[in-house]
């Protein structure tokens, strides 16, 4: 039984030896296969993340300063900001749940997620609940023609106000 | 093989005979074998039939004991046929569209012929179908049938449990009403806590930042395409595997002859098998525990289907499919809840979004898949409850039980801002 395959490993050893171009081929061969695979999955997640969407714009306008009297503290549903105006100073926290994505409602206290129950303080800090992160506050700029604009892509460090 | 007649010559019979024959020439063309009256027949029938071919010739008793499979993946296998076909029926009505899918909803309700009936069966049997795989899932571990040589079986089980649990979950989102909407809304940011690939998983899987449009028409293409295809080719390898693996997992057989079984002893005899998995010497060496699948097996089969499609149709005339309001992306209802077969989860992500969404449920999966790898001992299979399987089966039992309680409490006791009620 040991000699069989010996001797035929033997063969192949020989066959090998003089055919090194076959051998060469072959690992070439595999390679390609494998980098092909590799490629596919690669070509294949660019094809399915969109370079567009269609969402509402992250960027957007919200009117004018003087729509948001001092003392303002108003949730902005569609766009999922809550807009604060304390003496002459704008902000805008998201009211979007750090949790898993619910939005958060305005409560005494500050915001309250109806999902998971987390809690946060009128900074959005999180005061209770499973939310690992607080509130994101976003950029408030004024645009040239004066009106209140917010930049969701940019977040801004909690308490940075836009003075007006 | 099959008992042929003289084949008619050509011209033997004048023109009205060939009429006269032509229903029993159509018949024969069609069906090879008559209706079995012998065992040869009753053999044939798996071999010359395309949908009986699935079946072997023979099939073990204790395969056909109720009490042993409890039909449970026939009936797992019968539920997807059901909402294939109720499924591919909707399709005729639906458009992924958030303007539009909500109002075809209220059209099968209101205008589509049997729409509601359609609706109902369809949602009633995805959940039976959860539960059933689960079900068949606890059955197989409970006798023990992932060892050896079935170990990879259980695996591809596992693999279509977690894709009939993802089409469970993209089929959530179809109607776009309020509970779609936030459950999905919840369920995809699970996801998005997966480390490092979870936050490009979540948008790449929602084609956006939020549940919307593209997440739709991509939950749409997965539900009614890509998925069930996936599926129907594990499940084609699970099939082919029980049969590849020796049939469905039984008791080991004492291989010495029965005392007085009255076989005639033969020297040896090699099955055709043989010659695959090694020489076999089973004909004349033990009792024959088989008996044939026609009309045997058949019968069974035949059993669980009218059992599982009377269910489904008695329910889904008794129960209508629930539908809430429309989506309203500003105000998530409160509490916001999953799928009942999510809430487990639901609840253990209220204490922490990382362990309860990901890492318990990724480390629950990843023992499911390991299972007949750690345990490599090979005694009692085939039974229930094994004495010698006490420690296995303490411990399956108990997670199981975990996540039941884990499933009542997110389904019974949170209330609004997921705050413990008491319901009753």
């Amino acid at each position: 039984m040991m000699v069989a395959p010996k001797s035929h490993d033997k063969e192949a050893a020989i066959l090998d030896a003089q055919m090194p171009r076959r051998r060469l081929l072959a690992w070439l061969s595999g390679f390609g296969l494998f980098a092909s695979a590799l490629l596919a999955v690669v070509s294949d997640w660019l094809f399915f993340k969109p370079r567009v969407t269609y969402g509402p714009n992250a960027r957007f306008a919200i009117g004018k300063p003087e729509d948001f009297p001092p003392g303002t503290r108003i949730a902005r549903e569609v766009e999922r900001v809550c807009i604060v105006r304390e003496g002459n100073k704008i902000a805008a926290i998201s009211t979007t749940c750090t949790h898993l994505g619910c939005i958060v409602a305005i409560a005494d206290t500050g915001f309250a997620c109806p999902c998971h129950g987390s809690h946060y303080d009128q900074d959005g800090s999180v005061t209770g609940g499973p939310a690992p992160k607080p509130l994101p506050w976003f950029q408030v700029t004024l645009a040239p023609n004066g009106d209140v604009v917010i930049d969701k892509n940019a977040s801004v460090d909690p308490g940075t106000y836009l003075t007006v | 093989m099959t008992p042929t007649k003289e084949p008619p010559t050509p011209n033997s019979g004048t023109a009205l005979t060939t009429l006269r024959e032509l229903p029993q020439n159509v018949w024969n063309s069609i069906f090879r074998n008559p209706l079995p009256s012998t065992d040869l027949e009753r053999s044939s029938t798996s071999f010359t039939n395309f949908f009986l071919h699935i079946h072997p010739v023979k099939v073990n008793k204790n395969t056909l004991r109720p009490a042993y499979t409890m039909g449970l993946g026939l009936m797992a296998t019968f539920l997807f046929v059901i909402l294939v076909v109720t499924g591919v029926l909707l399709m005729f009505y639906y458009v992924p569209s958030t303007t539009q899918a909500y109002d075809r909803m209220l059209d099968l309700r209101g205008t589509v012929a049997f729409g509601i009936f359609l609706r109902n069966m369809h949602r009633w049997s995805a959940h039976a179908m959860v539960a059933i795989v689960f079900l068949h899932m606890c059955r197989v571990f409970f006798t023990g049938a992932y060892k050896r040589p079935r170990e990879f079986n259980w695996v591809l089980g596992v693999l279509l449990l977690l894709v009939t649990l993802f089409l469970s979950f993209t089929g959530y989102l179809l109607p776009w009403d309020q509970l779609a909407f936030w459950a999905i809304t919840v369920g995809t940011s699970i996801a998005g806590y997966a480390p490092v690939i979870g936050q490009q998983m979540k948008f790449v899987l929602l084609g956006d930042t939020t549940v919307g449009q593209e997440a739709l028409l991509r939950f749409y293409v997965l539900h009614v395409a890509v998925l069930p295809a996936v599926l129907v080719l594990l499940v084609a390898i699970h099939f082919w595997r029980i049969r590849k693996d020796g049939g469905l997992s039984r008791p080991a057989v004492p291989t010495a002859p029965a005392p007085d079984s009255g076989v005639v002893k033969l020297k040896k005899v090699y099955g055709l098998q043989g010659f695959v998995r090694g020489p076999f010497t089973k004909l004349g060496n033990v009792p024959d525990d088989s008996v044939y699948s026609w009309p045997n097996l058949l019968m069974a089969e035949l059993f669980v289907f009218v059992l599982t499609i009377s269910a489904i149709l008695v329910i889904s005339l008794l129960f209508n499919a629930p539908l809430e309001q429309p989506v309203n992306v500003m105000h998530p209802p409160n509490p916001a809840k999953a799928p009942w077969y999510f809430l487990g989860l639901q609840e253990m992500v209220s204490y922490s979004a990382f362990w309860g969404g990901i890492g318990i449920p990724g480390l629950m999966v990843a023992m499911l898949f390991l299972v007949p790898y750690i345990d490599r001992t090979t005694h009692g299979v085939g039974k229930w409850f094994a004495k010698e399987r006490l420690l296995a089966n303490t411990i399956f039992l108990a997670v199981v039980i975990v996540n039941v309680i884990f499933i009542a409490i997110g389904t019974f006791f949170r209330g609004p801002n997921w705050s413990l009620v008491w319901p009753f």
